[in-house]
C-alpha cells in the first residue's frame, strides 16, 4: 500500500465524499410515502434536507465514533453506545416527554433533542468518571461500567413507563427505544449537531495516528512516544460528544457505529488514517440508504406506518455481527 | 559511549520492594543480558529504565536524567519490546513496521519520504520484504518476532530494550534472533539490553551480563567472568554445572543433582 502522504489523504477524503454524494443523490429518488421516481428540484431538495442529510449526519457521526471506540477500547465489538450514550439519551428524552421534570424552568428551556444530548453526555460522564479513577482510564473497566449504566438507564426507563402508566404502543414509549430520522428536530438543532460532529470528526482525523498506537498495550504505546492516557481520554470524550449530538437528532440507532467501521476495514485495512474517512462515508451512506428503504417499504400494503430506521439497521446489523464473529474465530 | 546509567534504583509495587538498589549500565554497541529467576525484577528493571513504573534513584539516558526527557524524545532514542507484544489481527506486516515511525509522526499521520525508506530498509535487512502485505497473524512465531523487532528498528533507536525476546521461539529461531541482535550491536552501534532465560544463548551472544536475584544485582561484568557455576547456582537456587563443548561454555542442571 502506498505511502500515506498528503495526496493520499486528500484522494481518500475526495473519493469518500464523492461516493457518499452519489449514494445521497440516489436516496432522494425515494419519496416520504414510498414513491420512487425522478423528483423535481424542489422535492429533491426537500427530501435531501428532511431525510438524506440528517440520516447521513447521524450515520457519519456514529461510524466515526465507532472507529475511535473500537481502537481505544481495544475491542472490535465496541460501538458508540457501549459507554452509556444510548441509555442516557433515551431515558432523558423519555423523561422530558412524560413531564418528569415537572413545570420546572429546565423543562421549558429544554427540547427533547437537548434532553437526549444532556442525558447521553451525563451517562458517558458517569461511566468515564467511574472507569478512570485518578485519571487512569482502563478500557475493560470502562466497558463494564458502560454496560451497568446502560442497564440502569433501561430499568429507570421501564420504571418511568410503569409509574406514568404510559402506553407502550406506537407514539409512546416504544418510539424511544429504536432510533429514527426525525423531521421534528429544528433546523437550528440539526445545524448545531452538525457543527459538533464536524469539529469532533476533525479532532479524530488528527488523532488517527494515535488511534493506531493505542490499540497496542500501554507499554508499547508509551515506547512509541504516545501518551496513552491523554489519547484515550481525548478520543473517548470526542467520540462520545459526537455520539450524543447524533443521538439528540435521531435517538439511539443501533449497529451503524459497530458495523460500518468493519465494512470499511474490508476496503482499506486496519490503518485508522485510511479507515476513518472511509468508515465515515460508509456510515453516512448506510443510514441514508436504510432510511430510504424504510420510506420505500411504505409502498407495500402490509406496512401501515413508517418503520423506524433503527429497526432496519438492527435487522441488517444483527446477522452482520454474526458474520464478524465468525471471521474473528478464523 | 554510555547510553544508560542506572544507580541505586528502587521500585516498590503493591507494597513489595521489587528492585532494591540496582546499579547497572548499557553502552553503545554492546549486548547486555539480564539474567535471573522469575520474579527477580528483570522486567521491572527494563520498565523502570523507561519510566513506566514509579521509581527512586537515578536513571539517565546519554547523561540526561530520565525525568527531564520528553516521552516522544525518549521513544526516538530507545525502543522497547515487551515479553508479549500486541498482535492485532488484520494488521499487515507493513502496518506493524510503519507504527515504528510513530515517534516521528506529524498531525494526521502524514508520512515523509524518508519514513518509507527506513521501513523498506529495515524490512530488507530483516528479510521481511516478501512478507510486507501478509497479515501478521498468518506468520510463524519466528517471523512475527522478527516483524516486531523490525518495528523497534524502524524507530531508529540507539538502544533496544527487549524483555525475553526469544520466549516463544524454537531453537533455530532463538539462535537467529541472538545473532541478529549481536550484528545490530556490532554494525550499527545499538546498545541492546535484554532479559533472557537462556543461559547458553546469553553466554554465546552477549558481551556483558547482569545477574539478578530478589531485586538486587548478584553479579555483573563481562559474560565470561560473570557466568560461573557459583553465581548461577545462587541466582536460580539450583545447582548449575558448566562444560566446554567445541570451545564454548554450556550450562545445564544435572538431573541427578536437581
Amino acid at each position: 500500500m502506498r505511502r500515506f502522504d498528503l495526496t493520499t489523504l486528500l484522494l481518500l477524503l475526495g473519493a469518500s465524499a464523492l461516493v457518499w454524494a452519489i449514494a445521497a443523490g440516489l436516496c432522494t429518488l425515494v419519496g416520504s410515502t414510498g414513491t420512487i421516481g425522478w423528483p423535481s428540484y424542489e422535492i429533491a431538495k426537500l427530501r435531501l434536507n428532511e431525510h438524506v442529510l440528517i440520516a447521513s449526519l447521524v450515520g457519519a457521526a456514529l461510524s466515526a465514533a465507532g472507529v475511535a471506540y473500537q481502537a481505544i477500547l481495544r475491542n472490535p465489538l465496541a460501538d458508540p453506545y457501549l459507554l452509556g450514550a444510548s441509555g442516557g439519551a433515551t431515558l432523558a428524552a423519555y423523561a422530558w416527554r412524560l413531564g418528569a421534570f415537572g413545570g420546572s424552568i429546565l423543562a421549558a428551556a429544554v427540547s427533547p433533542q437537548l434532553a437526549a444530548m444532556i442525558g447521553a453526555t451525563a451517562a458517558v460522564a458517569i461511566v468515564l468518571a467511574a472507569a478512570g479513577p485518578r485519571g487512569r482510564l482502563d478500557p475493560v473497566r470502562a466497558i463494564l461500567v458502560g454496560v451497568v449504566v446502560n442497564s440502569v438507564c433501561g430499568a429507570l426507563f421501564l420504571l418511568l413507563n410503569a409509574l406514568f402508566r404510559d402506553q407502550p404502543g406506537s407514539g409512546g414509549a416504544l418510539t424511544y427505544l429504536s432510533g429514527d430520522i426525525q423531521t421534528t428536530a429544528s433546523h437550528a438543532q440539526v445545524l448545531i449537531s452538525s457543527l459538533i460532529v464536524l469539529t469532533g470528526w476533525i479532532v479524530l482525523l488528527a488523532m488517527t495516528p494515535l488511534l493506531n498506537v493505542v490499540r497496542l498495550s500501554e507499554d508499547e504505546a508509551l515506547s512509541l512516544g504516545v501518551r496513552v492516557q491523554r489519547a484515550r481520554w481525548t478520543g473517548l470524550i470526542t467520540a462520545s460528544i459526537m455520539t450524543a449530538a447524533a443521538v439528540a437528532v435521531s435517538g439511539p440507532i443501533g449497529f451503524v457505529g459497530l458495523i460500518c467501521p468493519h465494512v470499511a476495514r474490508w476496503f482499506v485495512g486496519n490503518d485508522n488514517r485510511r479507515l476513518l474517512p472511509v468508515a465515515t462515508s460508509l456510515g453516512a451512506i448506510g443510514l441514508a440508504v436504510a432510511d430510504a428503504i424504510a420510506r420505500g417499504l411504505l409502498r407495500s400494503d402490509s406496512v401501515g406506518t413508517l418503520i423506524p430506521v433503527g429497526v432496519i439497521t438492527a435487522l441488517v446489523g444483527g446477522p452482520f455481527v454474526l458474520v464478524i464473529l465468525s471471521r474473528m474465530k478464523r | 559511549m554510555t547510553l544508560l546509567q542506572i544507580d541505586n534504583l528502587r521500585v516498590t509495587l503493591a507494597a513489595r520492594e521489587v528492585l532494591a538498589g540496582v546499579a547497572c549500565a548499557l553502552a553503545a554497541g554492546e549486548v547486555v543480558a539480564l539474567i535471573g529467576a522469575n520474579g527477580c525484577g528483570k522486567t521491572t528493571l527494563l520498565r523502570a529504565a523507561l519510566g513506566y513504573v514509579p521509581y527512586s534513584g537515578s536513571v539517565a539516558w546519554e547523561g540526561q536524567p530520565l525525568a527531564a526527557i520528553a516521552r516522544k524524545t525518549l521513544s526516538q532514542r530507545v525502543a522497547y519490546l515487551p515479553q508479549a507484544p500486541t498482535v492485532e489481527p488484520g494488521d499487515t506486516v507493513l502496518d506493524v513496521l510503519r507504527l515504528g515511525r510513530s515517534p516521528f509522526g506529524s498531525v494526521f499521520g502524514i508520512e515523509r519520504e524518508g519514513d518509507e525508506t527506513i521501513v523498506q530498509t529495515v524490512a530488507a535487512d530483516l528479510g521481511l520484504l516478501d512478507l510486507l502485505p501478509r497479515p501478521i497473524e498468518s506468520l510463524s512465531g519466528g517471523q512475527r518476532q522478527r516483524v516486531l523487532l523490525g518495528r523497534c528498528l524502524v524507530q531508529t533507536p540507539r538502544a533496544l530494550l527487549l524483555d525475553e525476546p526469544a520466549t516463544f521461539l524454537d531453537l533455530r529461531h532463538q539462535v537467529d534472533l541472538h545473532r541478529l541482535l549481536a550484528r545490530l550491536a556490532r554494525e550499527r552501534g545499538i546498545g541492546v539490553l535484554m532479559a533472557s532465560h537462556d543461559l547458553n544463548l546469553a553466554a554465546a551472544h552477549s558481551d556483558r551480563c547482569v545477574v539478578m536475584k530478589a531485586g538486587r544485582v548478584l553479579a555483573q561484568g563481562p559474560t565470561d567472568e560473570v557466568l560461573t557455576e557459583a553465581v548461577l547456582s545462587e541466582a536460580f537456587d539450583v545447582p548449575i554445572r558448566s562444560a566446554q563443548i567445541d570451545g564454548e561454555r554450556v550450562f545445564s542442571v544435572p538431573s541427578k543433582i536437581a
